[in-house]
């Protein structure tokens, strides 16, 4: 088992007038090499507990243990650590500095891993060769169409190849053609050993012969309908 | 190469990219903040200069001034003290000399018109490599005068080659130019007149067997601040001035001028730096989107300090560097045009000395304390808050 929540919860402005129970004593098991769709209405707490899987949030209280490793309560450099060999992050907007070029944006979890220029040019080619982005290499992200910045978002999510993608609804900005598109790209990767977590309640996606599991959520809690 | 070393070259390389993005602000703050570190540099090497310039040219002053005081006010010396003075042992040579100020109403300037016997002045003969032309006149020549720079062009200006000065019942005497002083002395010898002893006499209507002062040369210079004690225990209403006591009050006014200016200076700089904390602190909603993006991608908070900090040395450092060498520019190449009349000037005549200050690593070492370690606090101590930025930031979809 891959990732295991044990009563995680999450909450926002603990103590104070306008606290929020996001999320609520969520117990779950995440298969590895699978692909999990957390589907919800907005506001659900989906993207939280996404966030708290991604170590991106620690939880209020319960036990995450992602590949063996309790990751509650380490301090904030551990997980980063974490965060970069293990995770690679696909966001909503896809979050591409629209003022780095597509590869400076794609080598960007490289930087910290102290690899030479060379090294972080090749693992980028690599990655831009098989999305067909290879010739927007030097291109303004910001003035790149958005199915190329979709790819360029995940071929940046790959270049530190982390066995586990989250994608924080990927498809929400995206037309149709672009959200089959990018389902089949991720089918790919789960072919190719990857776990992958998404966040959605775009039909398409929860629909994906590639998705495995899909998670109800609903007030912050897992719903079994 | 130590991968932790590749780190922290591929986070230099990522701080000039972005550096290079937001170039117009960038260039912005570069460009105040090397003007502020222009203007105390600048201060701070011209008064190097000028102190400098005015030891030099001291170096040929009498260990000893003996002035008499009367009511707080300086009298005349009679000449009888000369032979006082002669029992202390260790004294070379005491030589009266007539000096007074000359208000010229015509330029409005204002000349120090000096008489003295340089035959019994120790190196009195080198008072003629001073001269950037002519001759200092013979010892017993009459009614011959070398003038300062100043004085010079005052009179190029008014168009004579004759100098013409008014006794005080207004009675007019005229000295013909011997010789020119050295642009090189003209922190002392801008406004100066030299007569012979006697005529300055004349001109001032001072009586014989009276000086204005009276110069002591002393043999050891070891024992200048005793010979002082000396004299002024045996000549109670005289006033002893050293050699020492005139260069440190060279260097009080030089230091006095420069001080103010810099208290000024000093306020621009913390202004700069106020300016640069709130720049520092407060973040676009751009930058608040890529720290929390870099965050989530596997950048610890430190290596966002460490881009902060890059930033914040390299457009200081930068700055320094220009702000030092324009400053050096200005004050050898452009005789430190903006800042002559606050520092220079005390009269009509400014001198028109040439300022060659001496590079001192100390000086810049506290301009560079002073600047550059301000800012750089000023910048990546509140980056520690930039730093700090919730990663969720980009999960929630800004």
């Amino acid at each position: 088992m891959l990732i295991e929540l044990d009563r995680v919860s999450k909450t926002y402005n603990q103590g104070l007038p306008n606290e929020v129970a996001a999320v609520r004593e969520v117990t779950l098991a995440i298969a590895d090499n699978a692909m999990t769709c957390l589907r919800g209405a907005s506001g659900c707490g989906k993207s939280t507990l996404l966030a708290i899987i991604g170590c991106v949030f620690q939880p209020t209280s319960g036990r995450v243990t992602v590949a063996g490793k309790q990751l509650a309560r380490l301090p904030d450099r551990f997980l980063a650590l974490h965060r970069r060999q293990y995770i690679g992050f696909i966001f909503q907007r896809f979050n591409v500095l629209p003022a780095l070029t597509v590869q400076e944006n794609i080598v960007l979890p490289l930087i910290p891993l102290g690899l030479t220029p060379q090294q972080m040019r090749e693992r980028a080619g690599i990655l831009m060769e098989r999305f067909g982005i290879v010739h927007r290499r030097a291109f303004p992200a910001g003035q790149i169409s958005g199915g190329e910045l979709q790819r360029v978002a995940i071929a940046r999510a790959l270049v530190n190849d982390p066995p586990l993608i989250l994608a924080d609804e990927p498809t929400a900005h995206l037309d149709s053609r672009l959200s089959n598109e990018f389902m089949d790209c991720l089918a790919e990767l789960k072919a190719a050993g990857k776990t992958i977590i998404l966040t959605s309640h775009d039909p398409l996606v929860t629909g994906h012969r590639a998705v495995d599991q899909v998670i109800d959520m609903q007030d912050g809690r897992i719903h079994v309908s | 190469m130590d991968s932790g070393l590749r780190k922290h070259l591929n986070i230099l390389d990522y701080t000039l990219l972005s550096l290079w993005r937001r170039r117009l602000k960038n260039l912005s703050i570069l460009l105040v903040f090397a003007g502020v570190i222009f203007l105390v540099a600048s201060f701070e090497l011209v008064t190097q200069a000028l102190t400098e310039t005015a030891d030099r040219a001291l170096r040929n002053v009498p260990e000893i001034t003996l002035q008499r005081l009367s009511a707080g006010r300086q009298e005349t010396v009679p000449l009888t003290y000369m032979e006082r003075l002669r029992g202390i042992f260790g004294i070379r040579e005491i030589v009266p000399r007539v000096w007074g100020y000359y208000f010229d109403e015509v330029s409005g300037a204002n000349y120090t018109v000096m008489g003295m016997d340089r035959r019994r002045m120790p190196g009195g003969k080198e008072m003629d490599l001073a001269l950037a032309r002519g001759d200092m006149p013979d010892p017993e020549e009459r009614g011959a005068a070398v003038i300062g720079q100043g004085v010079e062009t005052v009179l190029r200006q008014k168009g004579g080659s004759l100098l013409s000065l008014f006794r005080p019942d207004l009675s007019q005497v005229s000295f013909e130019i011997a010789g020119v002083f050295a642009p090189a002395t003209d922190i002392l010898t801008s406004d100066l007149i030299v007569l012979h002893p006697e005529d300055a006499r004349d001109l001032f209507r001072i009586p014989s067997g009276m000086a204005t002062d009276l110069l002591v040369y002393v043999a050891n210079a070891d024992e200048v601040s005793t010979i002082a004690r000396k004299i002024a225990t045996l000549l109670p209403d005289t006033r002893v001035l050293t050699r020492t006591q005139i260069r440190k009050t060279y260097q009080v006014v030089f230091g006095w001028r420069s001080g103010f200016a810099s208290v000024c200076l000093l306020t621009a700089l913390t202004a700069f730096v106020i300016f640069a904390w709130d720049k520092a602190s407060g973040l676009s909603p751009e930058e608040r989107r890529e720290i929390s993006v870099l965050k989530i991608l596997g950048w610890e908070t430190a290596d966002i300090l460490a881009i902060r900090f890059w930033e914040g040395l390299l457009v200081a450092g930068l700055a320094f560097v220009l702000g030092c060498t324009a400053a050096y520019v200005h004050v050898v190449f452009y005789d430190a045009s903006l800042f002559r009349p606050v520092l220079v000037g005390w009269s009509v005549i400014r001198p028109d000395l040439r300022l060659l200050p001496t590079p001192e690593l100390a000086n810049f070492l506290l301009i560079f304390c002073g600047s550059v370690l301000p800012y750089l606090a000023a910048t990546v101590i509140p980056a520690w808050r930039s730093a700090s930025v919730p990663a969720e930031t980009a999960l929630s979809g800004m």
